[in-house]
């Protein structure tokens, strides 16, 4: 029964953010999700490298909307990304016969990764992932995946992120950098 | 009671303990040590003044209050204290509202020439053969000893209040009074001290 108890929860959920954190997350996110979504729609006009948007937008949660968890530090951000996309490529090109294995093996892989290296940051998940689920044009950047469209879109987020958490009053960021 | 002291104490938690303890929860806590710090010490701060003000007088304060009225004789006021073997009480006027208090303080100061009235120097003035001056006890009443305005209290103020009080005004009895002025109880330091642990 206490396999079922723990169902329960019993906790509290934390209070809710002032309105200036929400108009500052809108606007990081905003600021952040601009010059990204840009440079592939311009750059890779048609091409569906679009698909890592997805990956930014769950990364824009974290470093513009909870800017103090752990999981939207630098180290989370750039090494997440980074090494689960490297994650992904490797189970793509070792087991791209069985594209269902080489998801479940790349996402659950990164997340052990990422753990062990103190980089765990959500978005890494969706950043494996699509190393595997996207398109030919994906599959055949290989390892260049990692660098375009992962590690500059990532860079740009970055720098978003440190110019405006860091010109709210009530935001500092990063809380530490490695 | 000195608060600011205890909240200094909150400082003597350190990253390092914050860390520690951090890795005796299993599994991936979202928050960094120093945002922990920082709700630590917020929460220390706030629980300390939930408890400051938890406590009312009216909690424990003596309800059956042992008293005289203005003019009760002082040889009957010697020999109440010393049944019920305490150091001072309350005098009451018409049977309710405070009019002044009577500690062993107001005696001493009786029997000392001096304004400064320790026990030692009614002794020393005995000694010195000035002759034990508790003779008019026998003929003066409650009213012409007693201290008088005296500092009372309401049932709910916080008991830290009243400790501050008895602190600052060097007292050690407080009378609790209604908002009709009419006695209700009496704080002694004993009873706060019983409080504190």
């Amino acid at each position: 029964m206490l396999f079922f108890s723990k169902m329960k929860g019993g906790g509290q959920s934390p209070p809710s953010v002032a309105f200036s954190e929400i108009a500052w997350s809108w606007v990081g996110a905003f600021l952040g999700i601009t010059p990204v979504a840009f440079l592939h729609y311009n750059l890779f006009s048609g091409d569906d490298l679009v698909y890592i948007i997805g990956s930014f937008g769950a990364s824009a949660v974290l470093i513009y909307g909870a800017v103090r968890s752990p999981l939207a530090q630098p180290r989370n951000l750039v090494g997440g990304h980074v090494i689960s996309a490297l994650i992904g490529v490797i189970a793509y090109k070792l087991f791209y016969p069985f594209p269902w294995f080489a998801s479940s093996v790349a996402v659950a892989t990164s997340i052990a990764v990422m753990h062990a290296t103190k980089t765990l940051h959500p978005p890494g998940g969706a950043t494996a992932l699509i190393a595997v689920i996207g398109s030919d044009k994906i599959h055949d950047l290989g390892f260049f995946y990692v660098f375009i469209p992962v590690g500059v879109g990532v860079l740009i987020m970055l720098a978003v992120a440190l110019i405006v958490n860091n010109l709210a009053k009530s935001r500092k960021y990063p809380e530490f950098w490695f | 009671m000195k608060f600011s002291s205890l909240n200094e104490c909150t400082m003597a938690i350190t990253d390092d303990d914050i860390i520690q303890a951090m890795k005796h929860i299993p599994g991936y806590l979202d928050i960094t040590p120093s945002d922990f710090m920082e709700v630590y010490r917020l929460a220390f701060s706030h629980a300390m003044s939930r408890l400051k003000n938890a406590i009312k007088a009216e909690q424990i304060m003596t309800r059956s209050v042992i008293a005289v009225s203005e003019d009760t004789p002082l040889t009957q006021v010697i020999k109440k204290m010393a049944e019920n073997n305490i150091s001072g009480l309350p005098v009451v006027k018409d049977g309710q509202t405070v009019s002044g208090i009577i500690s062993e303080k107001d005696f001493l100061k009786r029997m000392n020439d001096d304004k400064t009235s320790s026990f030692m120097r009614v002794i020393l003035q005995c000694i010195e053969s000035k002759g034990c001056l508790a003779a008019d006890f026998k003929t003066l009443v409650a009213a012409d000893i007693m201290s008088s305005p005296c500092i009372t209290t309401l049932p709910k103020t916080p008991v830290t209040e009243v400790a501050g009080i008895m602190d600052q005004e060097n007292i050690n009895r407080v009378p609790v009074i209604d908002d009709k002025l009419k006695l209700v109880g009496i704080i002694a330091r004993s009873d706060i001290v019983q409080t504190m642990c």
